[in-house]
């Protein structure tokens, strides 16, 4: 494929941000206020840093765009180009922060100025090259039982009612279902790729690169959009389950958003799912809650060739380097490094789930707003359950346990 | 780079503009959110809700659970507008705005 102009090998299906991060391709866009670089956080689709010009498309995440051979990849939102990006100096010039709501007073002269500048360097992409050539029908799922999220906890559910004779639908937005299980040594693909043919042999449809993009209770009792890559299906289902799983979030410390500060799920997935290792020398930022999981990717990493140090998230402060990270500054000195991975506990993605309805509470141990649900799993709305991570973070193997029991008892419920 | 303490990415929404918008009395999440912007960037707030949240609670020195969510409204992700232009809901959409310009 072509990335930035330049020819790149790639793996077929592996993803163009995988590709790019394996070749030392890193920063592909910039910031929208203070033009800082941008690039991969997430590699799960979740974060918005990667998103490039894919074919004449704008806006696309690379790293849930399978590689294909001649693909041009395009970086955005940068002048003349994402590495080198004049407009950077609006970082430097607002050092100290820029107040949007006040920056426009003062002479009307340079409000006109800036009100110019703004339009020309805010916005998201350029529109694509050429319409769409044809326009994809709807599809439609009429099952029993719609599974959303295809990690650990989706897919144990879904296996547990396909094999109690109830129509299932599986809906996974990953290149490839499996969720966490990709991304934790303790797990890792081999596995994740048995319980997803697995879930597939019980008899479930699943439907991989495919995202619920909202719920609409007022239209025929209730329909879920799913936008899957080549077109939109609605589904009609008598029960809900949500295994959303959690998002992976970064820490607050200076200069945290700078490229080559990744979340530590996704040095993981890179490592267990691609093969690939990100870093030479790796500092793992890291909250308390997360040690057990900082301690198997600290010793995979070692294991793989990797310098790995662990710093406490209250000793960091600051970070360096031009473009990539170079070093972070800690309470005992610079450390040097090619990596930061940050492990903090996932955010539950329950924002699908507050669309049918169901209560939701933060709660610092959970990650953010985790679903409420009983102890058989139902959430405050009829019909509808959660499981797994989106209830509050528990890890692969316990996500696993928990969505076979939920889906037992959405069995049990008729 | 200055030594901005980055809360959401999308819309470069720091600490320091969470704790001024607080400062100026917008401190309801609905409100933050429309003061300075996070949450609205193509990740809708994946990344940083929680994190915008859990630091508000901090400043405010409220117990967490007191902090709602801000609306969640499809779409989800990023999607493209021709997965939805045969949609039925569409055309009733078409038909009513065709209806409002008559
Ligand atoms: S969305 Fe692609 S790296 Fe986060
Ligand atoms: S990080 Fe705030 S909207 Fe994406």
């Amino acid at each position: 494929m072509r990335l930035s102009g330049s020819s790149v090998r790639a793996y077929a299906d592996e993803s163009i941000a995988a590709a790019s991060i394996a070749c030392g391709s890193r920063v592909l866009s910039r910031s929208l206020k203070y033009h800082r670089p941008r690039t991969f956080f997430c590699f799960e689709g979740h974060c918005s840093g990667c998103l490039v010009r894919l074919g004449g498309v704008p806006n696309l995440r690379a790293c849930q765009s399978p590689c294909t051979p001649g693909a041009e990849v395009e970086g955005q939102n940068a002048f003349p180009s994402a590495e080198i990006d004049l407009l950077g100096a609006v970082d430097f010039l607002f050092s100290r922060g820029m107040d949007h709501h006040t920056l426009m007073t003062g002479s009307s002269v340079l409000n006109k100025l800036a009100n110019k500048v703004v339009r020309q360097l805010s916005g998201l992409g350029k529109l694509p090259t050429h319409a769409a050539a044809e326009l994809p029908e709807v599809g439609r799922f009429d099952v029993d039982v719609c599974v959303i999220g295809g990690g650990p906890a989706g897919l144990a559910a879904a296996s547990t009612t396909a094999r109690a004779g109830r129509r299932t639908v599986l809906v996974d937005d990953q290149l490839r279902p499996g969720g966490s299980m990709r991304t934790d040594p303790r797990v890792g693909r081999a596995l994740a790729e048995h319980y997803g043919a697995e879930t597939v042999r019980t008899g479930v449809a699943v439907l991989a690169r495919s995202t619920a993009i909202g719920f609409f209770p007022e239209d025929d009792g209730g329909v879920l959009a799913v936008s899957a890559p080549d077109r939109l299906y609605r589904i009609y289902a008598r029960h809900w389950i949500w295994a959303t799983g959690g998002y992976v979030v970064n820490l607050p410390f200076p200069d945290n958003d700078r490229p080559g500060v990744l979340a530590a799920r996704a040095v993981g997935r890179l490592l267990v799912d691609h093969g690939i290792l990100a870093g030479e020398r790796v500092c793992i930022v890291e909250t308390p809650a997360m040690e057990q999981d900082v301690t198997a990717l600290a010793q995979a990493l070692t294991g793989a060739g990797a310098d790995v140090t662990r710093v406490p998230l209250a000793d960091v402060v600051g970070t360096r380097g031009r473009g990539w990270i170079t070093a972070i500054d800690t309470k005992r000195g610079k450390l040097d490094c090619d990596l930061v991975a940050v492990a903090a506990t996932p955010a539950p993605a329950s924002e699908g789930a507050r669309q049918q309805g169901c209560s939701v509470v933060l709660d610092e141990h959970a990650g953010g707003f985790k679903i409420v649900t009983d102890d058989a799993g139902r959430t405050s709305t009829a019909n509808v359950w959660a499981c797994g991570d989106v209830t509050g973070y528990q890890g692969p193997a316990a996500a696993a346990a928990d969505g076979a029991r939920v889906g037992a008892n959405v069995v049990e419920a008729g | 780079m200055a030594g901005k303490i980055v809360l959401c990415r999308c819309e470069d929404v720091t600490l320091s503009d969470l704790e001024h918008s607080v400062s100026r009395g917008y401190r309801d999440i609905e409100e933050v959110k429309r003061y300075t912007g996070f949450g609205t960037g193509p990740c809708q707030g994946k990344e940083c809700l929680a994190v915008v949240a859990l630091q508000l609670a901090r400043i405010t020195q409220q117990h967490p659970s007191a902090i709602p969510p801000f609306t969640s409204r499809p779409p989800l992700a990023p999607t493209p507008l021709k997965l939805l232009a045969k949609d039925p809901g569409a055309h009733r959409f078409a038909d009513e705005t065709d209806e409002g310009e008559d």
